[in-house]
């Protein structure tokens, strides 16, 4: 009989022993795996919702516009360049900005704004902008109309929780109404004919038109159609002042920016500040985007640029925010390391209490002519396979959570979701899809593993026969 | 002979000035006296009118702003762009302690909140603080006659003015330099309250304007940004125009032209 054959009917000698280590390793991986896939998902989200909302992945700016982000850091950007960066293999769009900031007014609510000219077409290709306008809006007016109707209680009760909520899309609309696929007939057509909402897109060409996050138009009380006052600081110290007309409201998925952004085209800003032709930034937006593909990216996009002119990734733009995640994470890494360390006592204490258990059995084993070796490796295989059969029962039963977390990601209502956006972030927890970090967790359980391991080989060789049999 | 007394005075009186570091001059005069001399050249009279040129200079790019402005005592004053073309028809409101803007653009009356009343008037070096707290240099600062010192081939006093404690002011010091003939002030260096110097201000070309010589000429230059300062050029300057108070309201600073 193999080394390994012997090693498994051991394990279901003492079913009990064997299943209480394993749960403990189980249980060390499942947690972990669950908690580190909220946790990096979170972070994920926070990035996508700035990079791809706001600061994309890589921009050009004047090379003072870092430091000090003001209109008069603008720089005119020539066609030359923006189609040598277009070339990159990397690259697959490059959209030209001019952003500053304004103080926005209507009747006698107002709100420091940040006012970004953009071309509408590239803006919507790259930050997908026609999407984000939004579609549906539960007003309490729009909650009332419905309740009218002949609806299931449960909707009603949907109602409350989500009143006020705006959505850009059918699908989440769906999902926090827990409408399926099937009985969307009855209750969609009752949403989209009370909370549907016009909107529209700004058009090439438009000069007095400009679209607001939500947040925004919350408020200032804002719909479309009325009238915006903007007033702020243009070029070299000229005065910028206007009316606007809001033709669209779009919902950002990161509420800090969604509460003070204006969008107009590009033109129509370069008049307001008094700033023909010139830009604060290009966005570029790329295929590869680890931090690797960033990074060369940005090396190869260097001979391009002029001494005027600097490129920044989006670490380097969000600084901020990369910050505090990286302090969160160190925070998770400690979690997990008091995670750890408990299980791998855990883990050790069974091994001690079977080597205890066990000890009057060894010593016959190797009375009877079994070699001590031998032994050492069955011991080993068998804390092998009782590690692997936690750590697989582990992985296999984060997935479906994992999963669900990722499509049904967790979300905050009430209080706790008001607490998140007061801190600038969509209350919104999605876990990460299994990724490296899988593999890292079960690396780890084989090191607590290896440890056992090597005690208690330790342990079978220094055993004295004469005093084992007698225990 | 008179002429050969009044230097052997003068010289007499710096020595006096070295051993008491008090007095100064041959007339004796106090350093409060000539301060008050000094302000009076710019708010003796109640009433004003003024057209002025301002110059933002930058170290990279500059721009010039014409405008009219009509002051009632210290209290009130309505200022008016006249040009560039872009900011013509803004107009400015001070009531007290209050400050409005008026834009046509926007057909709006904005009272300047606290905020911003740090940042620069039309993206000048002057804040709006600047206009706003006009403190009295006579009674909110103590002065003292520190030394005699050439400024622009005219010799000067220079004196410290050191704010007092329960006194309202932006500056916690300055130092003047004021003519010693025409009692103006020439040169002004202004510090925060903890002793840094903020910017200095310097007056040229002296001209006649409605019966008075004034400086028509005057640099202001922030200490701590390299290549930037704002000039303002006095085109024309009225006293004791006929104006009443109801003349700087709301109502005024849309129609005025």
């Amino acid at each position: 009989m193999k080394d390994y054959q012997l090693a498994w009917r051991n394990l279901w000698r003492n079913k009990r022993r064997t299943m209480i280590t394993a749960a403990s390793v189980f249980f060390a991986v499942f947690f972990a795996l669950v908690m580190r896939s909220f946790q990096l998902g979170t972070y994920d989200k926070l990035f996508k919702d700035v990079i791809e909302s706001y600061t994309g992945y890589i921009q050009v700016q004047q090379k003072d516009y870092f430091d000090e982000p003001i209109i008069d850091n603008s720089f005119e950007i020539e066609p030359v360049l923006l189609q040598q960066i277009q070339n990159d293999q990397n690259v697959t769009a490059v959209i030209p900005r001019l952003e500053s900031f304004a103080l926005a007014a209507a009747g006698s609510v107002t709100q420091g704004t940040m006012v970004i000219g953009i071309d509408s077409e590239g803006e919507d290709k790259v930050m997908n902008l026609r999407n984000k306008l939004v579609r549906f809006k539960i007003t309490p007016g729009a909650v009332e109309e419905i309740r009218k109707e002949d609806v299931p209680e449960r909707l009603k009760k949907l109602l409350d929780i989500y009143s006020g909520e705006a959505y850009t899309n059918v699908e989440r609309l769906m999902m926090d109404f827990a409408i399926r696929e099937g009985d969307s007939s009855s209750v969609l057509p009752l949403i989209r004919k009370h909370a549907s909402f016009e909107n529209s897109y700004l058009t090439s060409g438009d000069m007095s038109g400009v679209l607001i996050g939500n947040g925004l138009a919350e408020y200032l009380k804002l719909g479309v159609g009325d009238t915006v006052d903007l007033i702020g600081q243009g070029y070299h110290g000229a005065s910028a002042a206007g009316k606007y007309v809001v033709r669209g409201i779009v919902r950002l998925p990161s509420p800090e920016i969604d509460n003070i952004l204006v969008y107009m085209q590009i033109d129509a800003a370069r008049e307001f500040y008094d700033a023909p032709g010139m830009v604060t930034s290009a966005i570029i937006n790329i295929k590869d985007r680890d931090d690797g593909d960033v990074a060369v990216t940005i090396s190869r996009l260097q001979k391009y640029i002029s001494d005027q002119q600097a490129l920044h990734s989006w670490k380097e733009l969000n600084a901020l925010l990369v910050n505090q995640m990286e302090a969160d994470n160190k925070s998770g890494a400690i979690m997990l390391g008091i995670l750890y360390l408990v299980i791998a006592f855990g883990v050790f204490g069974t091994v001690l209490m079977m080597l205890a258990e066990r000890r009057r059995e060894f010593g016959m084993l190797i009375s009877i002519g079994m070699q001590k070796g031998k032994l050492a490796k069955i011991v080993s295989f068998e804390m092998l396979l009782i590690g692997l059969l936690g750590v697989v029962a582990g992985v296999i039963a984060s997935l479906p959570v994992v999963f669900l977390g990722h499509f049904y990601p967790l979300k905050f209502k009430g209080e706790v979701g008001q607490m998140y956006e007061n801190y600038g972030f969509d209350p919104v927890m999605p876990t990460m899809l299994p990724d490296i970090f899988y593999l890292w967790q079960v690396v780890v359980v084989l090191l607590i593993l290896l440890i056992s391991i090597s005690f208690s080989i330790r342990k079978v060789n220094r055993i004295n026969v004469i005093n084992a049999i007698r225990a | 002979m008179k002429k050969y007394l009044r230097i052997i005075g003068k010289a007499l009186s710096t020595l006096l000035f070295f051993m008491t570091g008090i007095t100064v001059g041959a007339q004796q005069i106090s350093a409060t006296e000539i301060v008050r001399k000094a302000d009076e050249k710019w708010n003796g009279e109640t009433s004003g009118y003024s057209l002025m040129k301002m110059t933002i200079v930058r170290p990279s790019w500059q721009r010039t702003i014409e405008f009219k402005s009509w002051s009632l005592e210290d209290d009130y004053a309505l200022t008016l762009i006249t040009s560039p073309a872009r900011e013509k028809g803004q107009t400015f409101l001070k009531r007290v302690n209050e400050l409005w803007s008026w834009n046509p653009a926007i057909n709006r009356l904005i009272k300047l909140p606290p905020s911003m009343m740090s940042q620069g008037w039309m993206g000048s070096d002057y804040t709006n603080d600047d206009i706003l707290r006009e403190s009295s240099i006579v009674e909110d600062y103590t002065h003292a006659i520190e030394k005699e010192e050439i400024v622009g081939g005219n010799m000067c006093f220079k004196i410290i003015l050191t704010a007092k404690d329960d006194a309202d002011v932006l500056w916690g010091r300055q130092i003047w330099w004021i003519d010693q003939k025409e009692f103006i002030v020439l040169k002004a260096e202004l510090f925060d309250e903890d002793g840094y110097l903020v910017r200095s201000e310097i007056a040229s070309e002296l001209r006649i304007l409605d019966g008075r010589l004034l400086p028509t000429h005057i640099e202001l230059i922030p200490a701590e940004e390299e290549g930037s300062k704002t000039v303002l050029d006095i085109v024309e300057m009225k006293f004791n125009i006929k104006l009443e108070e109801n003349f700087f309201s709301q109502q005024n600073m849309k129609s005025i032209r």
